[in-house]
């Protein structure tokens, strides 16, 4: 074979090759959600003063520099609180076991401030992680945060103990971004595949 | 009602055990230990109804614990409620299961010492069905 006729040669199996790679790309599944929403535009979180589990300040400044996740609960509820918190533990331990750098913070934010102390809370949330921030306080500063974050609950009225109530909440995991936005949801029910395939997405295209 | 005093009546002289046999068996007891910080527990169960006749559970106790009720939890347009069932029925012939995410038991007020609980399930005041079960850890 000629040097040009080997020079065309290498050519067309070069662009063999480019084509089916770029074939290849072409044809690869794209990473989608399952679950999660986006914002159209991240919001803002309000300002509120609350209380952590060691009876430190908290303001929304302990949602800059890291994502997290957010969730509402309580800790007299045996069944939903539990399981999803159980979810996110497991669902941080996933994304970690995945190689991904930097671990969202989980948070859990009481709607029953009346009667979890910063002590039971911060028993509570140990038992799920050593690294999970429990939020109680004052209600009208719990209400801030809420009434910013369009989460909702509701304690029910009983008539005959004062202290065997019942709390409506949201359900909704909230992603908080490291500016303190409020950049994304979970709804309910939770998954842990659905954070682990999720979260990586949302926190790489912000 | 001749049936439903019926059963009831073999179910005490079945000692309410939880045989497979019995009435009323419960399977898959699963009672959670209270969590850090907590004066709550959690218990599931599969309950199974071998009569041919409707059984009615209006009250469930046990001595391990100050007070037990019958709950659902429900999730509805993104709100997680929690309602005190009154009562559960369990169809002739089948099975009803207590469940996360779903109907539970709420035990409250739990004792010091809580390395078995027991549980008894009601029927107009009658007892229909006692079990003992051993509290574990629980989500984790």
């Amino acid at each position: 074979m000629s040097s040009g006729k080997k020079l065309r040669f290498l050519l067309l199996v070069t662009a063999a090759i480019a084509g089916a790679l770029l074939s290849l790309r072409l044809n690869a599944p794209v990473a989608q959600l399952s679950t999660a929403t986006v914002l159209p535009a991240p919001v803002a979180l309000p300002e509120f003063l609350l209380l952590d589990q060691h009876r430190q300040p908290v303001g929304r400044e302990v949602f800059h520099d890291r994502w997290s996740l957010l969730f509402f609960g309580y800790t007299n509820c045996p069944d939903i609180c539990p399981i999803t918190l159980q979810v996110l533990a497991a669902a941080k331990q996933r994304l970690a076991d995945q190689g991904l750098e930097t671990l969202p913070q989980i948070v859990l934010v009481s709607v029953d401030p009346e009667r979890d102390t910063t002590d039971i809370i911060g028993r509570y949330v140990d038992y799920f992680g050593a690294d999970i921030i429990g939020i109680t306080g004052d209600i009208e500063e719990l209400r801030k945060l809420t009434g910013g974050l369009g989460v909702y609950f509701e304690r029910l009225p009983v008539a005959t103990d004062t202290l065997n109530y019942m709390v409506d909440h949201s359900a909704v995991v909230l992603v908080i971004n490291p500016r303190g936005e409020f950049h994304a949801l979970f709804s309910a029910p939770h998954a842990a595949e659905n954070f682990a395939n999720d979260l990586p997405l949302i926190m790489a295209r912000q | 009602m001749r049936t439903n005093v019926f059963i009831l009546a073999a179910c005490i002289l079945a000692a309410c055990s939880g045989e497979s046999n019995a009435p009323l068996v419960a399977t898959g007891v699963f009672v959670t230990k209270p969590l850090p910080g907590t004066q709550v527990s959690a218990g599931y169960l599969q309950l199974t109804n071998n009569t041919p006749a409707t059984i009615t559970i209006d009250r469930v106790t046990s001595p391990d614990f100050g007070s037990v009720e019958m709950h659902e939890s429900l999730l509805e347009n993104g709100i997680a409620r929690m309602r005190a069932l009154q009562a559960v029925s369990i169809p002739a012939n089948q099975t009803i299961r207590f469940e996360r995410g779903g109907k539970h038991l709420m035990l409250m007020q739990p004792g010091e010492d809580i390395n078995v609980v027991a549980l008894q399930f009601f029927s107009d005041n009658t007892l229909l069905l006692s079990i003992v079960v051993e509290p574990q850890t629980a989500v984790k």
